[in-house]
């Protein structure tokens, strides 16, 4: 598994964002990088008794890499962990449990 | 028939009608014009003039609080005052004339919401409400959980539909505040009948009770002036609006120390009332709000807020509120536009969310919303409308609310955000943010009241669950009936005015058959 930069996960985060209609992700601006870092700070700390790295979480998130199936792939467990109700809420704003990792590995991932 | 100035009659007159309607606001115009016509008389005994007088506005006064778990309590005295209109053609003079029926899952008893249950189904009430819109010339309301298409506007709808429906509202012309010179031809339409009279000035300061106490004798009347008059009819209609017919009844004392009607003590428990729940606090990146990722949802059609047009309001059908154990709330989008957020986590949330239309400069108003939301405030007994120590000009006690919330409102209210936060991110529709600490919901209720005013003689067929009966007469009392959002035993979200006046059309129809038959 090749090590990720920042700029793929915040592609994956875009991606997520983006809806299944969008054809082009990559040419889509990318996610704020320091919000996004700041955001996934917050997931890490949100859960103080776990252990994250980023080798583990792209290996659960990104175990190829980013690619246009990833997002599909992740767009549909965000869903299902709103169904499941496996959220992370931060500064009121609901979000899915999928989405918190992906912050938290662009936090741990270097620029 | 004229109106009729009651201090221009002589001292001591006697009013004498078959219906004697108390209160010439929505409800009881809206009773005597289905009697226009018709061979019985009718009085209506109005408070006020057709213009507004500050002297009798002030017999609205009265002291006021709203409480809620862990907070201080909010005072609220203004509240009771300003909140109505003591006038002909009532609290209609300043209303918005936003109407909508309520759910079918507010008629139903449902085991998780403590006093549920109203003994009507929506079905049953359907007709009436077609009454009602045609009352207020507006287009009929579906009587399902169907969502509602108006014209260009196809219902939204949130993934199967299961939890959420789309529930727009209307708005009706027939305001003093929206189209006065309609609502002018409204209020006085029902004296141009010959068996309608109008009395204006006239206030009624008693339900006296005959002396066994089991139905009304008459009326007793006072005017500003200071002449006193009496009224006497076969049935009555107490239609003085959610807070003041607790009042009257309670202030009622003179055969019945603790009012009419109120044996069993409920009179004037159970006060519900509606607040909006929202953050708007787009400097500092706190704003409730809906961000929408989909590509396919120009909601430029849904959230034009100006009179007239349907607004963009979700709510949980009666499988979903089962589902959470939760009750009823609504969801209301509005469009907003807001600079692009200076602050990196917030615009990372937007992005994410498709908020920011893919790094347009500004957020786009058919993609960007804020929304409310507003919970139904569950009956309690310790919310309630009481008599305070001071008199009005008349002699009668002032009235002192107390508008209470419970932990359990908070969390239905929390369930509700959470369940439609759900049902957005399930669907892949976009986000929700709702930044609202509990500390702070008791202060956004109180800066945010409707004037709604709901419960306070609760329709029950159990006399010690209700003041009123399903016919919506008095428990105990012949010939004592009441009209207005007073008697809905649960308050739902919906404004409640096309809902008083459709019960208000069944009360119409029921006493027609029943002078019919004691005739
Ligand atoms: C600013 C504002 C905005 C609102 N917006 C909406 C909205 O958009 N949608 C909605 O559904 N509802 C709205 N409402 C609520 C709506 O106005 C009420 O639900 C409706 O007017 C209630 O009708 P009613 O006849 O029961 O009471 P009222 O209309 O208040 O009428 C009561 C009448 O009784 C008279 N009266 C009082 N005491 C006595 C007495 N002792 N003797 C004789 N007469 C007496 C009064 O003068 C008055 O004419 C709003 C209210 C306000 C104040």
């Amino acid at each position: 598994m090749t090590p990720l930069d920042r700029r793929h996960v915040l592609l994956a985060l875009t991606g997520l964002a983006a809806g299944a209609a969008t054809p082009a992700v990559a040419a889509l601006p990318e996610i704020d990088p320091e919000g996004a870092r700041r955001i996934g700070q917050a997931y890490l700390d949100s859960h103080p008794g776990r252990r994250f790295d980023a080798g583990r979480l792209q290996g659960d998130l990104l175990p190829d890499g980013w690619t246009p199936e990833a997002s599909a792939r992740l767009r549909a467990r965000a869903a299902a962990d709103f169904r499941a109700g496996r959220l992370f809420i931060h500064r009121g704003w609901r979000l899915s449990d999928t989405e918190g990792r992906l912050f938290a590995l662009a936090a741990l991932t270097p620029p | 028939m004229p109106f009729i100035d009651a201090g221009d009659l002589p001292g001591d007159s006697e009013i004498v009608a078959d219906l004697i309607v108390i209160g010439g606001g929505m409800a009881g115009l809206a009773l005597a014009r289905e009697w226009a016509g018709s061979a019985r008389s009718v009085a209506v005994i109005e408070s006020g003039g057709k213009t507004f007088d500050p002297a009798v506005q002030d017999l609205y006064r009265g002291a006021g609080v709203m409480r809620g778990p862990d907070s201080p309590d909010q005072p609220f005295d203004d509240y009771v005052g300003q909140s109505r209109r003591r006038m002909l053609g009532g609290s209609g003079m300043i209303w918005g004339g936003k109407c909508v029926a309520l759910d079918p899952a507010d008629f139903a008893r449902r085991d998780w919401v403590p006093g549920s249950g109203w003994p009507i189904s929506r079905a049953a009430i359907q007709p009436y409400y077609d009454r009602a819109c045609d009352l207020l010339e507006i287009a009929h309301f579906p009587p399902g959980e169907t969502g509602l298409d108006v014209a260009g506007k196809p219902a939204l709808a949130i993934g199967d539909r299961k939890a959420f429906f789309s529930a727009p509202r209307r708005f009706t012309k027939f305001s003093g505040g929206v189209d006065k010179a309609a609502y002018d031809r409204w209020r006085f339409a029902p004296a141009e009948a010959a068996n309608v009279t109008v009395y204006l000035n006239a206030n009624v300061t008693e339900l006296r009770l005959a002396a066994d106490g089991q139905s009304l004798a008459r009326l007793d009347l006072a005017c500003l002036n200071g002449r006193r008059h009496t009224a006497r009819g076969r049935v009555y209609v107490l239609a003085t609006g959610g807070i003041e017919n607790a009042r009257l009844l309670l202030a009622s004392n003179t055969v019945a120390a603790a009012g009419v009607g109120n044996g069993a003590g409920l009179v004037g428990r159970h006060f519900q009332g509606h607040v909006v729940f929202s953050v708007d606090d787009r400097k500092g990146g706190r704003t409730s709000g809906v961000y929408l990722s989909g590509t396919d949802n120009d909601m430029t059609l849904y959230t034009d807020g100006s009179k007239g047009a349907a607004h963009c309001v979700f709510a949980p059908t009666l499988a979903g509120q089962k589902a959470r154990r939760g009750g009823n709330c609504t969801i209301t989008l509005n469009s907003f536009r807001t600079p692009a957020p200076v602050d990196p986590e917030l615009a990372a949330l937007q992005q994410l969310a498709g908020g920011v239309d893919r790094g347009a400069p500004v957020a786009r108003a058919d993609r960007d919303l804020s929304c409310f939301v507003m919970t139904e405030h569950a009956p309690n007994p310790e919310s309630r409308v009481s008599l305070g120590d001071s008199s009005d000009a008349l002699g009668v006690p002032r009235v002192k609310l107390e508008w209470t919330w419970s932990e359990a409102d908070w969390r239905r209210l929390e369930s509700s955000v959470a369940a439609f936060g759900q049902a957005l991110g399930e669907a892949g529709l976009g986000r929700l943010a709702f930044p609202a600490e509990r500390s702070r919901y008791l202060a956004m209720a109180a800066t945010s009241a409707s004037r709604h005013h709901m419960g306070t003689t609760r329709m029950h067929r159990d006399p010690a669950q209700g003041v009123v009966d399903d016919t919506s007469r008095v428990h105990g009392v012949d010939n004592l009936y009441v009209a207005g959002s007073s008697v809905f035993p649960t308050s739902g979200i919906g404004n409640p005015t096309l809902t008083l006046l459709a019960m208000t059309m069944r009360l119409s129809d029921h006493l027609k058959s029943h002078l019919a038959r004691a005739a």
